[in-house]
């Protein structure tokens, strides 16, 4: 590969397109030894360097934000230019893959969409639905033209769905498939193996092909079905339950009363730095708060005020104990 | 914070204001040439790095008053001075509407300034920074679906980047409908 001074300066070579290579060169996996000797070097012949280097990793970093707002319509479909002739055998393999979107078949859809721990991303699909994929989620969108197909892989995801009776909307976790025509519903793979179909509106039909013996079951508006280690279950829940649950589609994490340990289990789902509670009964205490997707940091401080503990960051966590000689709840 | 929670940070609370901190020195600093000011703005950059950013309150008035800084620092050590640059550097003293009117834009606003800057890249950059950023692909996948090689992919990439970049200079449109109009004294308003 060529090497980044000579990349930067192409057409002018000032800092801040220095600093564009540097990032993008930087964006795709580590720099070899060599590369950040050269990096570091740059970096340190001149404070205006590093200047252009900050701008231009957040500024590289600032575009993922805006892309996850995009719901699509402003955007054109990527096109692929006209081949060279002597690349056609490469070129006809790519176009293939570059129409491929929302109506060839399925192999060919490069949908698999991952977000990182304290990510939430929202995603325009080609039919006018809208899903958001909570942190720490892998799912892989399989559009063909009968049936408008999302594999959940890892994690959680929410699907407004867009009317098309012609083509269902069927998201399949393990042996759960919830298949919509036009609704808003939350499908959620936990850890345990658990696994969740929750419905904000409208009408899901779910399929749980367990143990060879597939139950069929519609749920409607605010009802709720686990397809549990323990067994199946499906309960009404309260809307405002619903809605709590669903809070962190707008970068929040709700808590209305749930044990102490069950929120922070779901403050770390988002969180690059977990909050470890040391202490089983103060893990079992109800808790209330909002906070931010991520922050960690303010779940465990707000968590010690409310209960009278403390806090102690280590490099790899936030650990929330009772305060000693305290007495206990 | 992290790398990247402070890069987000640095993207959300002073990126956006680049634009008006450029406007603000250039209206009031006769004969800044934008060489200079680039200098400015990258030696600010630097400098608010590598503060500790959870002690900033306001991004936007820490970067005005970095930025002012910095000017200050090169008429005090530049051996001679012009009159007109000291009374100009004087101006940059006195409070104004400038440094408080700011409207963050909405994320749709925010995004379609993103689709009009994309809008002027050259064709094979404006494809391979959307084969990146919106389908998620590779550099190597881009390479193979352009049939360019790797190496010029990451040039076509280094080049869409640096014209964002470019582009951020310019005072955000879109947040000024009602908030220039009116005038505002001491930001209270």
């Amino acid at each position: 590969m060529t090497s980044v001074a000579s990349v930067g300066s192409g057409d002018s070579d000032n800092a801040e397109s220095r600093a564009a290579a540097w990032v993008i060169r930087s964006s795709e996996g580590p720099l070899t030894a060599e590369d950040q000797q050269a990096l570091d070097a740059w970096l340190a012949s001149d404070t205006r360097n590093l200047g252009a280097w900050v701008k231009a990793q957040a500024a590289w970093l600032d575009v993922d934000r805006l892309v996850a707002l995009d719901t699509g319509t402003a955007n054109e479909p990527v096109r692929v230019t006209k081949p060279l002739p002597w690349r056609k055998m490469a070129i006809a393999a790519s176009v293939l893959f570059a129409v491929g979107v929302g109506f060839v078949a399925e192999d060919q859809l490069p949908g698999r969409i991952e977000t990182a721990r304290g990510e939430v991303r929202r995603v325009a699909l080609d039919d006018g639905s809208t899903m958001f994929l909570n942190g720490d989620t892998l799912l892989q969108v399989r559009f063909s033209s009968g049936q408008r197909r999302i594999v959940l892989r890892r994690g959680e995801a929410s699907f407004k769905v867009a009317h098309d009776a012609a083509r269902p909307f069927v998201v399949e976790a393990g042996n759960v498939s919830a298949r919509a025509v036009g609704t808003d519903f939350t499908v959620g793979k936990a850890t345990d193996g658990d696994i969740a179909v929750t419905v904000a509106e409208g009408r899901v039909k779910v399929t749980d092909a367990e143990r060879g013996a597939p139950r069929q079951l519609v749920l409607d508006r605010d009802e709720q079905f686990v397809a549990a280690t323990i067994g199946p279950r499906r309960a009404r829940l309260d809307p405002r339950e619903v809605q709590r649950q669903q809070a962190w589609r707008s970068g929040q994490l709700v808590f209305r009363g749930q044990m102490l340990a069950s929120a922070a289990a779901e403050v770390n789902r988002h969180a690059t730095k977990p909050v470890v509670i040391n202490d089983s009964s103060l893990g079992r205490a109800e808790f209330m708060g909002v906070f931010r997707v991520g922050d960690s940091r303010a779940f465990a401080n707000a968590a010690a005020a409310a209960f009278n503990g403390e806090v102690s960051e280590t490099p790899d966590a936030f650990v929330l104990a009772r305060r000693q000689n305290s007495p206990s709840h | 914070m992290d790398h990247q929670a402070r890069l987000l940070w640095f993207a959300r609370e002073v990126l956006p204001h680049e634009g008006d901190v450029r406007h603000w020195l250039a209206g009031r600093i006769r004969g800044l040439t934008s060489c200079e000011l680039d200098e400015v703005i990258q030696e600010a950059y630097a400098r608010i790095w590598t503060v500790d950013v959870e002690r900033i309150v306001s991004g936007r008035a820490y970067l005005f008053v970095t930025a002012r800084h910095i000017v200050g620092e090169h008429v005090r050590r530049s051996r001679i001075v012009s009159i007109e640059l000291v009374a100009d550097f004087e101006s940059l003293n006195i409070v104004d509407d400038e440094i408080g009117a700011f409207r963050r834009l909405s994320g749709q606003q925010e995004l379609a300034r993103l689709h009009a800057a994309i809008a002027t890249l050259p064709p094979k950059c404006r494809q391979a920074f959307q084969l990146k950023k919106f389908e998620e692909l590779s550099q190597r996948e881009i390479a193979g679906r352009m049939g360019i090689s790797e190496s010029t992919v990451e040039k076509h990439l280094a080049k869409a980047l640096r014209l964002l970049m470019e582009a951020m200079k310019a005072p955000q449109t879109g947040a000024e409908d009602d908030e220039r109009g009116k005038r505002r004294f001491w930001g209270f308003g």
